[in-house]
């Protein structure tokens, strides 16, 4: 019973820092513009341009394709195009990388799916009667087998490079060869696991299945054990590191870099600028009345009589 | 000096961290292939050395004096700290916090933003000036002082930095070894922004500490607000410089032309820079050339402030820049106009209409522009009657980047430039994958002690390299080159760099702005615009 605890805490840790981080970079206060070109939702001007290329672009209509958007995020998503283009060294082990990290979330949903099958009576497995149980089984064995080698492929590759790579090795900390020591580690274990003990993955599968229904795990070997408790700890952990930049790009992207989303006079934007305007400024260098609030500061002009930098 | 430098190097006691010898800076183009070619880095005095922190790379931007007292050292590390409190409050800093914290937080240190930075690649790969070192340092000082963590997690984390005086007054010497064009945040894949964590580190020592390079505070941004100008130029002096220019637009074109000033309820209230006025009047009396042939009803202010674009505080403090561009748009406010229009000057158009957007409100949301998108009007829909033939020698283009990867300006200029210059050629790469002119972030103003050297031998270098290879197979003095720059900080360190490598006389390339281009290319006029003459 203590590894399906393990396993509920790890889902909870996981979900509940997820939410943590979103809602931490989400409930930030309005930023000041600081886009980048090319802004990906920008409809006619795929060199990079904007809108501030028309004449009185204020009284025009903004044209945003929410395809193009789109489209640069499917082609990160499933091809890490950026690295592509920008440092193949680092993508020939980054890509396979997260391959193999999709392959495994894929594989425990095809688990979780194929648990809930089997309570419903359904069969999964090779010469199962029902094709949607066989084609669940194929399914759940190729995500899980490819995703296993091409991860631990991927994951080998990035300590490796780290290790030999000076200009990578000058940066990496201990904590960062444990994060990928750790992935390596799911990803060889569940291989084990695989070939030695679960090749259709019916143990892990009944594993998942005692997790619905809270009943004891039946038939574990300490291989898939192990496996379990590594991608447990994993998904524990993951909230804490920078395994998270999923999440981050996110904000980055849409918040940050492509957020050229003009203030207009009543606006929401210009609701909250107001708000934010009125906030008390402790900065304290001589040429800053410290205490007032960002507005007062800003029209009240105060003159230092000297700063630190010298010439 | 050490073989290899580590992080924790920034603040181990050393004379220097890093040589820079000519031998080892990125190779230049014809002619300048040959070491010979190299001007050597100047050097700082050894007094300069005995009053001055100058042990990052012998090199000084801004300055800091030395402490005189373990106390005053004391002191500076609390309020750095103080200061860097503030940095992550909402509080203090919402302007910025979150692109901030995300920098901060997700950097995977893959390097692929290092190959994509002139300074460090110019630099013959420097470890200092590589985008993330600086940012690197920053984040570990920030987990291990700010998040209280024990030594040991220190250690394991990476973040075994020591924090005191000297790694602060190195840091803050480095903030200014970054130009602030972010192309590093454009190459990352995940978009961290390692120029933004470089002006944070300036706003913090500007806000906090009150630490600023003297052209940037002093000479710059309360000269502006005191004055009017951070030229020194005040409204006085102003009408005298217009009446000059008038009369030289007359001498030049044999057109009376009247320079608007204080119009009140005009369409346009022209806003450029101070410096235009000393160093490059050209450039503003062809605005006033096209202006008058295309009928605008245009004006500019004599106003304080009013008459001078620039806002150095995007470089350094949130303060200052708040405090300039609002009285620009109270100027503009007060005119009655119905626009702002900004001259060639590339940060006043990111500040006036990027980063300005989100702190005006209601009546002082004045629509601010870019000069580009009108003279494309005008000469592409011939508006103006213009003859190409009167620009033929080799042309090129210099994408200021505030204008063009941080505002999307990117094809107007090309077009007007496809249409008045036959011989109109791109440096490779252009567009929002362009290269600093290296005086970006203010660089081009500063002229502390030994930092031009710098500034023209690295931070320059890639630029200067462009420059050499888009007019290799015209090389030759004998024959006549342009380069367009429309930004005065871009022109004002081409105008630098040029001098530098001496490359008016071994090369016979010249700079100038779009709109000098323009009115050298109309019918009307009968003498070449375009002077050639260096100045």
């Amino acid at each position: 019973m203590w590894l399906n605890l393990i396993c509920y805490a790890s889902i909870l840790i996981f979900v509940f820092g997820f939410i943590a981080k979103a809602r931490k970079y989400a409930t930030m206060p309005l930023h000041l513009r600081w886009e980048l070109y090319p802004v990906a939702h920008e409809k006619k001007r795929p060199y990079g341009g904007s809108y501030f290329e028309g004449l009185n672009w204020w009284r025009k209509p903004r044209e945003k394709s929410l395809l193009r958007d789109l489209k640069y995020i499917g082609q990160e998503l499933s091809f890490f195009r950026e690295y592509f283009r920008r440092n193949r060294g680092f993508w020939y082990f980054v890509y396979p990388f997260h391959i193999g990290f999709y392959l495994l979330v894929l594989w425990l949903v095809l688990l979780g799916y194929g648990a809930i099958l089997i309570l419903s009576d359904l069969s999964i497995a090779a010469h199962s009667l029902s094709t949607w149980g066989r084609i669940i089984y194929f399914l759940t064995l190729i995500a899980g087998v490819t995703g296993f080698i091409i991860g631990a492929i991927g994951t080998s590759g990035l300590i490796l490079k780290r290790v030999i790579d000076k200009e990578l090795r000058f940066y990496t900390t201990p904590v960062d060869y444990f994060s990928l020591l750790l992935v390596l580690a799911v990803f060889v274990s569940g291989l084990y696991a695989w070939y030695f003990y679960d090749q259709t993955f019916s143990i892990i599968r009944d594993h998942i299945k005692s997790l619905f229904t809270f009943s004891p795990p039946v038939n574990m070997n300490p291989a898939t054990t192990t496996f379990l408790v590594l991608t447990s700890l994993f998904f524990a952990y993951m909230p804490f590191t920078r395994m998270m930049h999923y999440l981050a790009k996110f904000f980055t992207f849409h918040k940050v870099r492509w957020d050229d989303e003009p203030n207009l006079r009543g606006s929401k934007i210009e609701k909250k600028v107001i708000e934010l305007l009125n906030q008390r400024v402790t900065w304290s260098a001589p040429h800053i009345q410290s205490g007032k609030k960002w507005v007062e500061i800003a029209t009240e002009v105060k003159f230092p009589s000297e700063t630190g930098g010298s010439k | 000096m050490k073989e290899k430098l580590v992080l924790k190097d920034i603040s181990q006691p050393a004379r220097q961290l890093i040589e820079i010898a000519p031998k080892d800076l990125m190779k230049l183009p014809y002619p300048y292939d040959q070491p010979d070619r190299e001007p050597p880095l100047k050097q700082l005095t050894e007094e300069q050395r005995t009053k001055y922190e100058a042990s990052l790379d012998g090199v000084l931007a801004i300055g800091i004096p030395k402490p005189k007292s373990k106390e005053e050292e004391e002191e500076f590390v609390e309020k750095f700290l103080s200061g860097l409190k503030k940095l992550l409050s909402r509080e203090n800093n919402w302007v910025f916090l979150q692109p901030l914290t995300l920098s901060l937080e997700y950097c995977l240190k893959c390097q692929t933003c290092s190959e994509f930075c002139p300074i460090y690649v110019s630099s013959g790969k420097q470890e200092i000036y590589r985008p993330t070192f600086r940012s690197e340092v920053f984040r570990r000082i920030i987990g291990r002082y700010l998040k209280g963590e024990s030594k040991l997690l220190s250690k394991l984390t990476g973040r075994d930095i020591e924090l005191s005086w000297l790694t602060i007054a190195r840091l803050a010497e480095l903030a200014y070894r970054c130009t602030l064009c972010r192309r590093c945040a454009q190459a990352c894949p995940i978009g961290i922004d390692n120029g933004l964590i470089s002006r944070e580190i300036r706003k913090l020592l500007s806000q906090e500490l009150g630490i600023a390079p003297k052209e940037f505070h002093e000479l710059g941004t309360v000269q502006q607000l005191k004055v009017g100008s951070s030229t020194g130029i005040t409204s006085k002096a102003l009408e005298s410089i217009i009446r000059f220019m008038e009369e030289e637009i007359e001498e030049k074109t044999g057109k009376k032309i009247r320079i608007p000033l204080d119009k009140k309820g005009a369409d346009i209230l022209f806003l450029h820079n101070a410096g235009e006025f000393l160093s490059w009047p050209e450039n503003i009396e062809a605005f006033a050339i096209i202006f008058d042939a295309a009928g605008i009803d245009w004006t500019m202010s004599s106003e304080l402030v009013g008459y001078d674009a620039v806002n150095y505080g995007a470089f350094y403090d949130d303060v200052q820049l708040a405090r300039i561009f609002l009285k620009h748009v109270q100027i503009a406010q007060k005119l009655k106009v119905n626009k702002i229009l900004l001259g060639e000057c590339g940060h006043a158009h990111k500040v006036m209409c990027v980063v300005a957007d989100r702190v005006l409100t209601g009546e002082l949301n004045i629509p601010r522009e870019s000069a580009l998108p009108l003279l494309e009007d005008l000469v592409c829909n011939e508006k103006l009657k213009l003859d190409p033939r009167r620009n033929n020698f080799p042309v090129t283009l210099h994408d200021p980047c505030n204008v063009v990867r941080l505002m999307g300006i990117v094809e107007p200029q090309r077009r007007i430039l496809r249409r008045i210059c036959p011989q109109f050629r791109e440096m490779e790469p252009h567009g929002v994958e362009n290269y600093c002119c290296g005086g970006g972030s203010g660089f081009a103003i500063m002229a502390s002690m030994n930092f031009p050297s710098w500034r023209s031998s690295i931070s320059g270098r890639m630029k200067f390299k462009q420059i050499l290879e888009v007019f290799q197979d015209v090389i030759s003095p004998e024959i006549k080159k342009y380069v367009c720059a429309p930004c005065s900080n871009c022109k004002g360190q081409i105008r630098e760099l040029f001098n530098y490598y001496n490359v008016w006389e071994n090369c016979n390339i010249f700079y100038g702005g779009l709109v000098e281009l323009i009115v050298n290319a109309m019918v009307d006029i009968k003498e070449p615009f375009i002077r050639w003459e260096w100045r």
